[in-house]
């Protein structure tokens, strides 16, 4: 492959990550798995705010609260590697904005989502180029919030979101092998995580839409502490590092005011789910409700939001 | 750019008044003109449309350590230009170097002859140049430190995401690697890799498969005791900039960010492991040790605002040494042409034509002399020596801020 | 530019004007008796050819043309590979001198396989293969494929694709995946590409191991006996053998809603009035029989972005020509929006959690739309 010459590149050999002896004789305990401290229903707290970046015409900053592990390891750091990560991302919205000339018209506003990993982002070095992940998000990114999105408003306009991911979720517990639960269960909480930034940033930039759209996720989890036996529990707000094996996993993103999903990613072995007696609703719709319901709990973070900034706007004037 | 505002201004009536924020929009030029200079009589101090005086830079703020998957980051807030910066450390193994066994050979002989020197007359300094030079030659030829800058991030309207890096960024990597590179703030043994051999006589029974191996060590030590330790890896510092947000001067803030996180920066305890043949790293935190930095070398820019935008054309004439410093001195005694904007913000960027960039230091930690490590101008000729001296003087104060700053974090 | 940015929104949008779009609506729409242009019934799909082992130089190929002229075609290579340790840990188990290769520290990979030992590339004309569809498409394909694993961890290696590809702790399968689609695309290409997709790995034949154990593997170069990558079971025992692990590559269906009806394989026209859209990656369970969800993912319904249509009390030229009472807005019960009926309007906001259990519920029943699926395309194989 030809080197990138716009770019300053490493050695040429390449380089390799670093490679972590077996912790069990250093005994620091990090091989201890961080385990989930919250209820099944619980929802980790997110720090959101609006309007930071003051060259947009919106923008958005969000934080997912670093599990229980991880702010042990934070405040008493013993090893390297840490238990788990929590998300933190930049949206920026440009626009709306005339169309290029070359572009052909359209009625309504064009949207452009854009879902970037800084290199440094997960336990893995990203490249500098999108790869096909990232791409992926921007569609379902983009999904989501077109159907929010009252476009006929703008036409022959462009909307420009840009997503930066300073640190991303784990896909599961660093410790496991990649196996066949190799999934990239985190993309899908970076999702949510988008999802509800990108929505924040849409109103500090003053663009119409239906709603807030928020995004939640859920998962079926089986919990190796419960006897192998146990068939898998709906769980919401996941984080993969806390989890043996997730089964099934979905995102929504969801407009609370008129109860509709503008975007839905589900994958995964949903039919063993185990639910209440009497729970007549099957797999992935108790999956999709328990997306739902994390959803809306965003949406109260996230209206919070934005009314916090319409406050210091209206103080301002 | 003053005459059409002449045209306009008596067309419009009075009683239509513009608010500053559109009169900043459309009249950027004469907006912070009229700042810069008030009317004399008001009495007024020369102050900047942001509301800072000339020399002073905008609030400044760093955070350290706050991303879980980098060995050092940093956040640093300059105003309302962020910069993001993630140090994450990766390992070179020697056998991944094409040219290693050739230059270590010829390395390793000139070391030896130097240490033949060495027992004569032993100096310090020449000791330490040596190692200088090693350092410098480990460090750039082997790419081990890579910083890149990234502002695709929707920091500004202007830049598309996606795109591949502007011209301002590819600049801008290529200074914050200059700058490192001739400051020497990294010092190349904090990234070596050590492995000493044990010593298992002369047939060395275990090395017979290995026949590389065993040529180069035959080749180094023939008749030496115990064998040189040899380095078996370096540890390659990637060092990634996001520009979250650009308000102007990104260098300083993207600097200061590759600074912070650098001093934050830990490296695991690595040690080459014969029987996986690979290096191995300890993760306690407690075996980790911190990057021992050079110096702390930091970056102030300025902007040179002139009155009169066309004062740049000047007549062609054959130079006069006497009438031209005549001529300044008029000028200076006059109402002042130019400015110098000390860290400039994204407004001020846009109507200054001359840059001046000054990264100082001091010695023994803020006590010592001040030291320049680059000084760089361009885009004009406002700026003098009598003025540079005193930009120095202002980057040493701002020096002190920085350390202040950069401590706490 | 222009295109780059319309690829994004999942299919093109087709210039139909909105007294088209409108027509189309009404008449999908009708309650219970959707009358779709084409006269299918709503869970009918389009005719196709199909036929498998085209292409000599590839493990397993296949074609499949629609009645409209779109084709696509399908190879899928496999390639032998040593498996690479992961860089990320040492398995405390090397500590303790137990293995004495890098393979075996790996060894949990190795038994359940990766999923980036599938790779897939989707090449549709004028598109370029980093834009928004083709990397959807493929990232949804390969993303049933690599999650159709069967029951964790019961005992059945082959239960998943990726078990499938562990030929011993040191060595894999790799399984190129291209696919080809030899036209512009006139419907979205998603059902097309995944039944082609679905005939290809059916058709699939690895080479017989000779070697046995951790050896370097090698093969019978006798191609009669190769094994198929989904061993093949009679049609008429799978139904009813509990023993043989039937498992099946996954097929994806696209299934869009229009008003309160439910409608499979639509093509271009139907899928531009769509309320929703979603892809649902089914197959069949490989204990139980019956079939199991994959994967649900929404997609972008072109509706949204079409050009509104204007009554005739907003139109300046019809100003006094008509009674304004000839148009009175009632509420749409699908959109839970006002509208004025046989006038256009662009979709907006999402789907109904109802709508949603309905379209995966349509797919999964007992001798519902996925089951007929899945037996149509055993049938082609027999042929």
């Amino acid at each position: 492959m030809m080197a990138d010459r716009r770019r300053i590149n490493g050695p040429p050999g390449g380089t390799r990550p670093a490679v972590f002896a077996s912790n069990s004789q250093s005994g620091t305990g990090a091989t201890t798995r961080a385990q989930r401290q919250r209820q099944p229903s619980e929802l980790r707290k997110i720090f959101l705010k609006t309007g930071l970046i003051p060259t947009a015409s919106g923008s958005s900053y969000l934080e997912f609260e670093p599990s229980a592990s991880l702010a042990a390891a934070r405040a008493n750091p013993k090893s390297l590697i840490p238990p788990s990560s929590a998300l933190k991302l930049a949206c920026t919205v440009h626009g709306p904005k005339p169309l290029p000339r070359s572009a052909a018209f359209s009625p309504n506003l064009v949207l452009t989502t854009h879902v970037k990993y800084a290199p440094f982002a997960a336990r893995r070095r990203k490249g500098h180029i999108r790869d096909s992940s990232e791409r992926d998000l921007g569609v379902h990114l983009e999904t989501a919030l077109r159907g929010a999105i009252i476009a006929e408003r703008w036409p022959k306009s462009g909307l420009d979101i840009t997503i930066t991911i300073l640190e991303a979720e784990d896909d599961r517990w660093w410790g496991d092998a990649p196996d066949s639960h190799d999934a990239s269960w985190g993309m899908m909480n970076v999702l949510a995580g988008c999802i509800t930034a990108a929505s924040a940033a849409i109103a500090d930039a003053h663009i119409d839409c239906l709603d807030l759209v928020a995004g939640g996720v859920a998962a079926l989890v089986s919990d190796e502490s419960a006897g192998s036996s146990a068939a898998p529990k709906l769980m919401l707000d996941t984080d993969p590092a806390e989890h043996r094996s997730i089964l099934s996993a979905c995102v929504v993103g969801y407009m609370p005011a008129r109860d509709e999903i503008t975007e839905l990613w589900l994958k995964g072995d949903s039919s063993k789910a185990s639910l209440e007696d009497g729970d007549k609703r099957t797999g992935h719709e108790a999956l999709i409700d328990g997306a739902v319901d994390a959803a809306r709990g965003a949406h109260t973070v996230l209206a919070e939001a934005v009314r916090e900034s319409l406050l210091s706007a209206v103080g301002q004037l | 750019m003053a005459a059409p505002e002449a045209k306009v201004a008596p067309s419009i009536p009075p009683s239509l008044s513009l608010p500053p924020s559109q009169f900043a929009r459309l009249q950027p030029h004469a907006y912070l003109l009229a700042h810069l200079s008030p009317p004399p009589a008001s009495n007024q101090p020369s102050i900047r449309a942001n509301g800072r005086a000339p020399s002073q830079f905008r609030v400044t703020s760093a955070n350290a350590g706050s991303l879980t998957h980098t060995n050092g980051s940093a956040v640093v807030r300059i105003g309302d230009t962020a910069a993001v910066c993630g140090v994450r450390a990766e390992l070179l193994h020697t056998e991944d170097i094409a040219s290693w066994s050739v230059s270590q050979a010829s390395g390793s002989h000139k070391r030896r002859r130097l240490a033949d020197l060495g027992k004569k007359s032993a100096e310090e300094d020449e000791e330490d140049e040596e190692d200088d030079e090693e350092d410098r030659a480990h460090i750039e030829d082997l790419n081990l430190l890579v910083p890149n800058l990234s502002l695709s991030t929707g920091c500004a309207p202007g830049f598309i995401p996606g795109a591949p890096p502007s011209a301002l960024a590819q600049s801008l990597s290529h200074q914050i690697l200059s700058l490192l590179h001739s400051t020497r703030l990294v010092r190349a043994d904090d990234l070596r890799i050590w492995y000493q051999p044990p010593n298992l006589g002369p047939e060395e029974p275990e090395r017979h498969n290995e026949d590389e191996q065993m040529d180069m060590d035959a080749e180094h030590s023939p008749t030496s005791e115990s064998k040189p330790r040899e380095i078996k890896a370096f540890w390659v510092l990637y060092i990634d900039v996001m520009i979250i947000s650009l308000a102007g001067n990104p260098f300083d803030a993207a600097w200061a960010a590759v600074l912070a996180a650098l001093r934050d920066t830990k490296l695991p305890k690595a040690w080459w492991d014969v029987d996986n043949e690979t290096i191995l790293c300890s993760d306690n935190i407690s075996d980790a040790r911190k990057l021992c930095l050079r110096g702390l070398p930091v970056a102030s820019s300025f902007g040179v605002f002139e009155a009169d935008a066309a004062a740049g054309w000047r007549p062609n004439v054959i130079p006069d040494a006497e009438e031209q410093k005549a001529q300044d001195q008029k000028r200076k005694k006059g109402s002042q042409q130019s400015w110098i904007l000390a860290d400039p913000d994204g407004y001020e960027e846009g109507l200054s034509q001359e840059r001046a960039c000054i990264v100082v230091d001091k010695e023994q930690g803020g006590k010592g002399k001040t030291v320049i490590m680059k000084m760089e101008k361009h885009g004009g000729w406002t700026v003098d020596t009598e003025e540079l001296r005193q930009l120095v003087d202002i980057s040493a104060r701002r020096w002190d801020e920085m350390k202040r700053m950069l401590d706490q974090c | 530019m222009s295109n780059q940015r319309q690829a994004s929104s999942a299919s093109q949008v087709p210039h139909l004007s909105p007294a088209e779009l409108s027509y189309l609506y009404t008449s999908l729409s009708l309650p219970k008796s959707s009358i779709r242009p084409d006269g299918r019934s709503p869970t009918q799909f389009r005719p196709l050819t199909a036929e498998t082992n085209i292409l000599p130089g590839t493990n397993g190929s296949a074609r499949v043309g629609f009645a409209d002229g779109t084709q696509a075609i399908v190879g899928v290579k496999a390639e032998v590979e040593k498996t690479v340790l992961s860089n990320e840990t040492v398995d405390a188990r090397s500590e303790f001198g137990i293995s004495e290769d890098r393979g075996e520290q790996e060894g949990s990979a190795a038994v359940g396989g990766h999923g980036s030992w599938v790779q897939m590339s989707i090449e549709i004309p004028g598109f370029r293969d980093d834009d928004a569809l083709p990397v959807f498409l493929s990232e949804m394909m390969r993303e049933s494929l690599v999650g159709a694993v069967g029951s964790a961890e019961a005992s059945d290696m082959t239960g998943g694709l990726k078990g499938r590809l562990v030929i011993n702790k040191r060595w894999h399968w790799r399984l190129y995946i291209d696919v080809l689609l030899l036209s512009q695309p006139l419907s979205y290409p998603l059902p097309l590409l995944s039944l082609t997709t679905h005939l290809a790995l059916l058709s699939t034949k690895l080479p017989k191991l000779k070697s046995q154990g951790e050896e370097d593997p090698f093969f019978d170069d006798d191609w009669a006996v190769a094994e198929y990558l989904y061993p093949r079971v009679s049609l008429s025992s799978a139904k009813h053998s509990a023993r043989s692990p039937f498992v099946r590559p996954p097929v994806t269906l696209l299934v869009i809603s229009v008003g309160e009806n439910i409608i499979f394989d639509p093509n271009r026209e139907e899928i531009a009035v769509a309320d929703a859209v979603l892809a649902i990656s089914i197959t069949r369970d490989s204990e139980a029989g019956n079939l199991k969800l994959l994967s649900i993912r929404t997609v972008d319904p072109p509706s949204r972005l079409t050009q509104p249509g204007i009554p005739n009390s907003e139109n300046v030229n019809m100003l006094g020509a008509v009674a304004s009472t000839e148009d009175v807005a009632v509420l749409n019960p699908a959109t839970g929006e006002e509208e004025v009926p046989g006038v256009w309007r662009p979709r907006r906001g999402g789907v109904k959690r109802s709508v949603i259990a309905e379209m995966v519920k349509t797919v999964l029943k007992k001798g519902g739309v996925g089951e007929e699926v899945l037996e149509g395309l055993e049938g082609v194989e027999v042929s």
